[in-house]
């Protein structure tokens, strides 16, 4: 049975992985992802939980945990946030590449130094080589969603990657919002057990895993691409079906648009800032002005088709970046520009959580049209 | 006592579960480790490997070996092994966890993941084969080099001291943890028995000569390993609850100078050096028997 409840980012994602019945959970704290992993210690000492809480020595040996219990066919989970992930950048290609589909939320928050604790988008994007599927989630909702969601998409015979699901720190993670939990059955119908064919270490079907391949290397990785193109489509229908079930479909899962239709100014834009502009853009509305919104739900596989779509028409474009590549410039607005085959205007904002704000946006509204690339402080 | 599981080399399992055809090199003590080891382990063991020299068993699209086998990465084996033996019980798989590393993946760049496992006392066996060097990249310098040692970053020769891995091991309080050679090999299987019956995690430093980065004819690997044993270099012994016992006492203990004349690696050593050598190992042995080949580490 469905209930409702007031919960914080951070919960969403421990009920996420609480309803698709995770067996193995290695961790290890960081700020602002422990509460994360708090709460299903929580759960499993209570009975609630049914899982080995894995307490590892770094997050090296957390994502090495994850391969390695995934390589046995075990459903795994697991959190962190910034120079963790950092920490697990090496094991990150190794999940990847033995095709294992782990699910694992960061909690966004910059990277020293200097030190911050406040949320932006670095940490996640430094990884979006590494071969994982990547979600974006704009409110706590969405984070539990995409966690159930994502096993389902994951663990698909034509995907069979792994994937990291991000939520922004504090302004999700700490942050109480209703939140639909559906019912534990109605997860089970939707979700089956993790039966994996093409890897699994048991001894009555002997397998070298993780081996040394020479010419044979780039048929791999070209394997890994086409998974990660087939997943479009697995995605789409898997927030299709989530959408009969809950009622949310979270637009077609790779973008969403928002009062696109007669849009004259549109900024591109991910995670949970989307909800102030959304605020901005409807105050605009109001006063006549034709602008709108798109969020990237996705940033793997990166939703080209669905940018084009969404924006060939559109005169001006803007692309908020709360990150920075230094020397090259915003990640998200280079990747889109790349889509588009044309300039966007590129504001770098938000960065170790700086605070942007409807007022800002509103002015980044009236600055779109010229091919540069703006720090917004 | 209990008897020996192996009393001699014909009780030794025939069965074999690294087949021939793979890549390392002629004369190499760590492949004969595995296989000697597998063949007591059985087919119900999964391996997991640290990179090294025997990551390079399995090359695609074939393998030598005929149980399961995972390498994740170098520093890892003891966070894998971790994970495997929690995954392995809820899968209902019923398999001995074989770590098998490097001492450049054990005693430095996995020693904190080895740490945790061990910490946590995971019931795995982890072998570290110990050619003294970083051996796959081409026998650069580790914490387990042994003081004077030449090697491809100590072009002089290594001016500390190894560390003492089999000591900190025991220091986690551990069930099982041994030194052995495969020149010795019944001695090592007896070993690798106990590490797997023990409840626990068993950690076994097993010493491999290598011809390539020790400098020494391929055919000689198995006399450089009895060398090591009885020059009284590499000491053979157990440690089970805080104690340390010798398992093998060289009668007359060969002199030091036979076993490092033999290899490259300690071809720019002056006879003031070997003699330096020589009195410490006396020195070490000296103090040994006094204390009846066995003693207390830990309180
Ligand atoms: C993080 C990382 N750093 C460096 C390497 C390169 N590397 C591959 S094998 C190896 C040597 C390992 O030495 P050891 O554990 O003693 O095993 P051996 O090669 O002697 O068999 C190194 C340094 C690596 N694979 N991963
Ligand atoms: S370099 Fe040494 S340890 Fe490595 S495969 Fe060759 S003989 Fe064996």
């Amino acid at each position: 049975m469905n209930t409702r409840r007031m919960i914080t980012g951070n919960g969403a994602a421990a009920w996420g992985a609480r309803l698709a019945r995770v067996e193995i959970i290695p961790n290890f704290p960081i700020t602002p992802q422990t509460a994360i992993i708090e709460e299903i210690s929580l759960w499993i000492a209570s009975g609630k939980m049914d899982a080995d809480f894995l307490p590892m020595e770094s997050e090296h040996s957390v994502q090495s945990a994850l391969a390695a219990a995934s390589s046995v066919g075990t459903r795994v989970f697991s959190a962190t946030s910034s120079q963790g992930l950092m920490l697990m950048t090496e094991m990150m290609f190794v999940t990847s590449g033995l095709r294992l589909p782990v699910i694992m939320v960061n909690v966004s928050r910059g990277l020293s130094a200097p030190i911050t604790l406040w949320s932006d988008h670095n940490d996640v994007l430094v990884q979006r080589d590494s071969g994982w599927l990547q979600i974006f989630c704009s409110n706590n909702q969405e984070v539990l969603d995409s966690v159930v969601m994502g096993y389902k998409i994951a663990e698909n015979s034509n995907v069979l990657l792994p994937m990291l699901i991000n939520l922004d720190g504090f302004t999700l993670s700490a942050t109480r919002e209703p939140v639909e939990i559906p019912g534990q059955d109605e997860i089970d119908d939707f979700l089956p057990a993790y039966n994996p064919k093409h890897t699994i270490l048991d001894p009555k079907e002997p397998m070298s895993m993780g081996g040394v391949v020479f010419n044979e290397y780039m048929y791999f990785r070209s394997q890994q691409r086409m998974a990660m193109c087939n997943s479009k489509d697995i995605i789409t229908a898997v927030c299709a079906e989530w959408e009969k079930m809950t009622g949310r479909g979270w637009g077609r899962g790779l973008v969403e648009p928002y009062c696109l239709e007669d849009s004259e100014r549109v900024l591109v834009i991910c995670g949970s800032e989307s909800a102030i502009l959304k605020y901005t853009v409807d105050k605009l509305r109001a006063k006549g002005e034709k602008v709108g919104m798109l969020r990237l739900r996705t940033m793997r596989p990166f939703p080209c088709e669905e940018i084009v779509d969404a924006l060939s028409d559109v005169e001006k474009i803007g692309v908020i970046d709360q990150d920075i590549s230094p020397g090259s410039g915003g990640i998200i607005a280079t990747e889109v520009k790349a889509c588009l085959g044309r300039g966007v205007t590129s504001f770098i904002a938000g960065l170790g959580g700086r605070r942007i704000g409807a007022e800002k946006y509103e002015k980044i509204f009236g600055r779109l049209g010229r091919d540069v690339e703006e720090w917004i402080f | 006592m209990k008897d020996p599981y192996l009393k001699k080399l014909t009780d030794i399992p025939m069965e074999d579960y690294l087949v021939g055809g793979h890549v390392a090199c002629q004369g190499c003590s760590a492949s004969l480790g595995l296989r000697l080891t597998l063949k007591v382990l059985g087919k119900d063991t999964i391996v997991i490997n640290g990179s090294g020299c025997m990551t390079l068993l399995p090359v695609y699209p074939t393998t030598p070996l005929r149980v399961p086998w995972i390498h994740l990465a170098i520093e890892n084996s003891g966070a894998a092994g971790t994970a495997l033996y929690y995954a392995l019980r809820r899968k209902n798989i019923d398999a001995n966890i074989l770590a098998y590393a490097g001492d450049g993946a054990t005693y430095d760049i996995g020693l904190q993941s080895l740490s945790g496992a061990a910490e946590k006392n995971i019931d795995m066996i982890y072998i570290c084969y110990n050619n003294q060097s970083f051996g796959n990249t081409g026998h650069q310098r580790a914490s387990s080099t042994p003081r004077a040692s030449s090697t491809s970053t100590t072009p002089l020769g290594k001016v500390e001291v190894a560390k003492d891995m089999p000591a900190i091991m025991a220091a986690h309080r551990i069930p099982y943890v041994a030194t052995a050679c495969p020149s010795y090999p019944i001695d090592f299987l007896n070993k690798v028995k106990k590490a797997a019956e023990v409840k626990g995690m068993a950690f076994i430093d097993l010493l491999v000569p290598c011809p390539v980065g020790w400098g020494f004819d391929p055919a000689e690997g198995i006399n450089i390993g009895r060398l090591a044993v009885r020059t009284g270099l590499w000491k053979l012994y157990e440690i089970t609850d805080g104690k340390v016992s010798i398992s093998y006492i060289p009668k007359k203990r060969k002199r030091v100078s036979e076993y490092l004349s033999a290899q490259g690696r300690f071809s720019h050593l002056s006879e003031g050096d070997i003699r330096r050598i020589q009195a410490e190992v006396d020195q070490e042995w000296d103090e040994l028997e006094e204390r009846g080949y066995g003693y207390e580490i830990m309180v």
